[in-house]
């Protein structure tokens, strides 16, 4: 292929690539972020992947969405709609004043079924530089090394090919995958203020040499949430599963049969109700055998996307070795209880932490009872504050306050509203529940 | 002139400082322990040198339990002639960091051995700023003696792995010294002029100057007593953890040296059963009050609960919400956090038996289960994968609720090894593990 082939294939397919910046505000600070994404439809939508948002943050925490286009200093307002848990992507949508210099990925994916990469296929990407740099576009090239199912087609080349959640293209121009994320280069570099200069491990997080093949994305473009935590989420309530290896497989005299174990079957799930039980070794679903994978734990991904490509009310039969018995379980998912990104919180300024609606995956981490979902949960606290001086340590459950049970969030915000209010107040005194133990806290406040 | 010859001549004359503390010298012995290991997964010997007293003429002699203990395999002593001989373990209160030993009399008698014993003193009556001496082997620098005073007579500190994984310090207090206490002075005396124990030094601040620890010879005269005659110590346990109402009077309404304040209450504790809960303050125990005000006060109230005998029923007053209520419970038996420990040398991997307070400590469902403590490298636990910290709950499908399942497979391995399969708990992921000859 020559240089100017390849330079008119890259300019315009350019314009499938964005960059996006988003503030994470917390009752702390205010930290910019940047992903790159891609451009999926005529919209003006775009995807960024799984690892560019932090799920732990709160959905109401993120804002300020920005797209750039690349080359351009100025930043656009757009939207975010959402995750989708099925494929991990975060969507945004960009706004009507630059759809016009936008063109959705798929315009390159040619007709027919996507083509499968070959091994050794020359394949290249592109990467966008750094927001000093205007995010100015570049090229990566290499050859395809490997194509495995981890547990979705994967290709790795041999060396970065394109920046996470940009696309990848064949010698024709057309799309062949989206970069994947989590897959950065690692390398050493030897450190030059150590006088021994000790090797230190880096991580390329602006490029990678995986992609995830055309065939695995492609159908999922049109996934757009319908909220921005994604719900409705399905839900099984298999906690902890893990994988089987080819030798416990041997020893339980499945062959070659893949499985997972189950750790823990959650109170109250749709696992629970089918009469799964901890320590059952799933062996198969709606009467397929789990494939296997190398390595072994990629059956565990293949497994939870099962459960995420269906939705709440479906019904999922699960094969399941027991002791020596094989059973069938039929199991009809759920929408996931709350999580904690959805959980309510209040930061109290005075006494210096933020209260969070105890929600159900609070319990489960505190290994209580998942029925009785009181108390609160100390989110955040300031450094220094009274509440810090007494004690109270980020994730303590406050069961207490001032001697008087907390039934709820709304409850726990009231209480801890007037307590602030009252300027007269010397203390006030928490029960907290940490580690299975509890403490009494008396948090002074004059 | 006559008045200075006075005063030169007793110094002069003196050779010691008393007859006592000579023989305090001649009583304290330093200890050479030879302790087997598991915590790499393979057996190892471990040595290391602490000090002694000796209490009586048949050969009680007085240390740490974290000099000696149930995994000591050989115990030496040295006497203060420089003479050499064995001695076993009668017993150890890892709560108190105390442990009694025998001379091996037999062997001292044939050999024309002679020794003297030291004597209690009472360290109730002792005063701050008291001069007082430690006597021991620091660094292996046999019959060292260091003075100083008692800086704090009633010094509050527990540690829930304090004594080689065990728990210590919930059931006394403790003598603070300056006197210099290093390494090796461990179960040596402290004693004042006239030379009698008033304490044995236990543990100093590392990297502070001079802030050194001694058990009171009051609570070494008990623990003494309980171990000659029984071998070990039985306490009750309730399952209340206490905190000082240090500043929380006022919030609970009590009146000031009034009550003690419950922190915590152990999951499946008599204290649960009896329905008591954390803030609760107890203001009573079988009808004596109880002042938990400062950290302090509360060892003394810990004992007095641990010393009933096991099964009681113990009555609590106590405070809730403004009013008083009565609560009975009946006392279960106080078990260590630390199981059983042993080691397969076949498959490199050395475990530890899940106790109840270990399971509770964690939040495991029950106590099933023997804690990885080392693997060794290259031997089949290792290549298997298992790690430190891993929980075995069931091998070759059997749950592992004793150390005896493990050895019951682990002898059949070795007389045909094979696959075998394990269960095992990390955080709380149960994986299956095949390992393999």
């Amino acid at each position: 292929m020559r240089a100017s082939d390849l330079t008119a294939l890259w300019s315009e397919r350019v314009k499938c690539t964005v960059a996006v910046e988003y503030v994470t505000q917390t009752e702390l600070e205010r930290r910019p972020t940047i992903a790159y994404g891609t451009v999926v439809d005529s919209a003006g939508t775009i995807i960024l992947p799984s690892a560019a948002i932090d799920l732990r943050i709160s959905p109401k925490q993120i804002k300020d969405f920005k797209v750039y286009l690349p080359g351009d200093p100025e930043g656009y307002p757009a939207q975010y709609l959402g995750r989708d848990a099925y494929t991990g992507w975060h969507f945004v949508r960009a706004g009507a004043s630059i759809l016009g210099r936008l063109v959705p990925v798929t315009a390159f994916a040619g007709s027919g079924p996507p083509r499968e990469p070959e091994l050794g296929e020359l394949v290249w990407g592109i990467g966008l530089r750094n927001k000093d740099e205007d995010f100015t576009p570049y090229i990566l090239q290499s050859h395809v090394a490997l194509i495995q199912a981890l547990p979705q087609q994967t290709a790795i080349a041999q060396q970065e090919v394109a920046g996470p959640g940009l696309p990848v293209f064949d010698q024709d121009g057309r799309f062949a995958g989206l970069g994947a994320s989590s897959f950065g280069q690692t390398f050493l570099e030897f450190s030059g203020d150590d006088r021994g200069g000790a090797p230190i491990m880096l991580v390329n997080l602006e490029e990678s040499s995986a992609f995830l093949v055309a065939s695995e994305v492609l159908p999922y473009f049109g996934r757009i949430p319908k909220n921005v935590v994604g719900r409705p989420l399905s839900w099984l309530g298999a906690y902890g599963l893990e994988p089987m290896d080819r030798e416990v497989a041997a020893f339980l005299k499945l062959q070659s049969q893949s499985g997972a174990v189950v750790s823990e079957v959650l109170e109250g799930s749709p696992a629970e109700k089918a009469g799964l039980k901890a320590r059952d070794i799933i062996l198969g679903v709606d009467g397929t055998p789990l494939p296997r994978f190398r390595p072994d734990r990629v059956v565990v991904d293949y497994v939870e996307r099962l459960i995420a490509v269906r939705s709440p009310g479906d019904t999922m039969t699960l094969s399941v070795l027991r002791g020596a018995d094989r059973i069938e379980l039929k199991a009809t998912l759920a929408d996931e209880p709350r999580l904690v990104r959805e959980a309510d919180r209040t930061y109290f300024e005075k006494i210096g932490f933020t209260a969070r609606e105890f929600v159900y995956g609070d319990a489960v981490a505190r290994h209580a009872r998942t029925s009785e979902l009181d108390g609160v949960v100390a989110h955040l606290v300031k450094p220094n504050s009274p509440a810090d001086i007494a004690g109270l340590r980020p994730d303590d459950w406050i069961k207490e306050i001032d001697g008087a049970e907390i039934p709820d969030f709304a409850s726990a915000v009231e209480k801890l509203t007037e307590i602030e209010k009252d300027p007269t107040r010397a203390e006030t005194v928490f029960l907290v529940s940490r580690g299975g133990d509890t403490a009494v806290l008396r948090i002074k406040l004059r | 002139m006559a008045a200075v010859a006075l005063l030169l001549a007793p110094v002069a004359a003196r050779a010691s400082m008393s007859g006592g503390f000579d023989r305090l010298l001649d009583s304290v012995v330093r200890i050479d322990v030879r302790e087997l290991n598991f915590e790499e997964g393979v057996r190892r010997i471990d040595a290391s040198i602490g000090s002694g007293v000796i209490l009586s003429q048949d050969g009680l002699i007085l240390t740490n339990a974290h000099v000696a203990g149930p995994k000591s395999v050989e115990i030496n002593v040295t006497l203060s002639n420089l003479e050499r001989v064995g001695a076993r373990l009668v017993g150890w209160d890892h709560w108190t960091d105390l442990s009694l030993l025998r001379i091996n009399l037999d062997d001292a008698k044939r050999r024309g051995l002679a020794f003297k014993h030291a004597e209690f003193g009472d360290s109730d009556k002792l005063y701050v700023g008291e001069t007082v001496y430690a006597v021991g082997t620091p660094h292996g620098l046999t019959r060292t003696v260091t003075r100083g005073i008692i800086s704090n007579n009633n010094r509050y500190f527990e540690d829930t792995e304090g004594v080689d994984g065990y728990e210590t310090g919930n059931f006394n207090t403790w003598l603070q010294t300056d006197a210099a206490i290093n390494p090796g002075n461990s179960g040596g005396p402290l004693v004042t002029e006239d030379g009698r124990i008033v304490g044995i030094t236990s543990r100093a601040y590392l990297g502070a100057n001079n802030l050194g620890f001694a058990i009171p010879s009051t609570t070494a005269k008990r623990i003494v007593d309980g171990l000659v005659r029984d071998g070990s110590i039985t306490r009750s346990y309730v399952g209340i953890v206490p905190k000082a109402l240090q500043d929380l009077e006022g919030f609970y309404d009590v009146a000031t040296n009034t009550g003690m304040l419950i922190d915590s209450v152990e999951v499946d504790s008599p204290a649960a059963a009896a329905g008591l809960r954390a803030g609760d303050i107890v203001l009573a125990i079988d009808g004596r009050k109880v002042d938990g005000r400062f950290p302090e006060q509360l060892p003394p109230i810990e004992n007095l609960i641990a010393s009933q005998p096991v099964g009681s029923q113990l009555e609590l007053t106590y405070k809730r919400a403004g009013a008083e209520s009565t609560a009975t419970l009946l006392t279960a038996k106080l078990e260590s956090r630390m199981g059983e420990e042993w080691v397969s040398d076949a498959w490199g991997i050395g475990l530890r038996k899940v106790s109840r307070a270990f399971a509770r400590e964690n939040q495991l469902s029950d106590d099933t289960g023997a804690l990885v403590i080392g693997v060794q490298q290259g031997f089949p636990a290792d290549v298997a994968g298992l790690q430190r910290g891993d929980i075995v709950t069931k091998i070759n499908q059997v749950p592992v609720d004793s150390l005896d399942v493990v050895r019951a497979v682990d002898a059949a391995y070795s007389a045909k090894p094979g696959p075998t399969l394990f269960e095992v708990q990390r955080e709380r992921r149960v994986s299956l593990i095949v390992l393999k000859p």
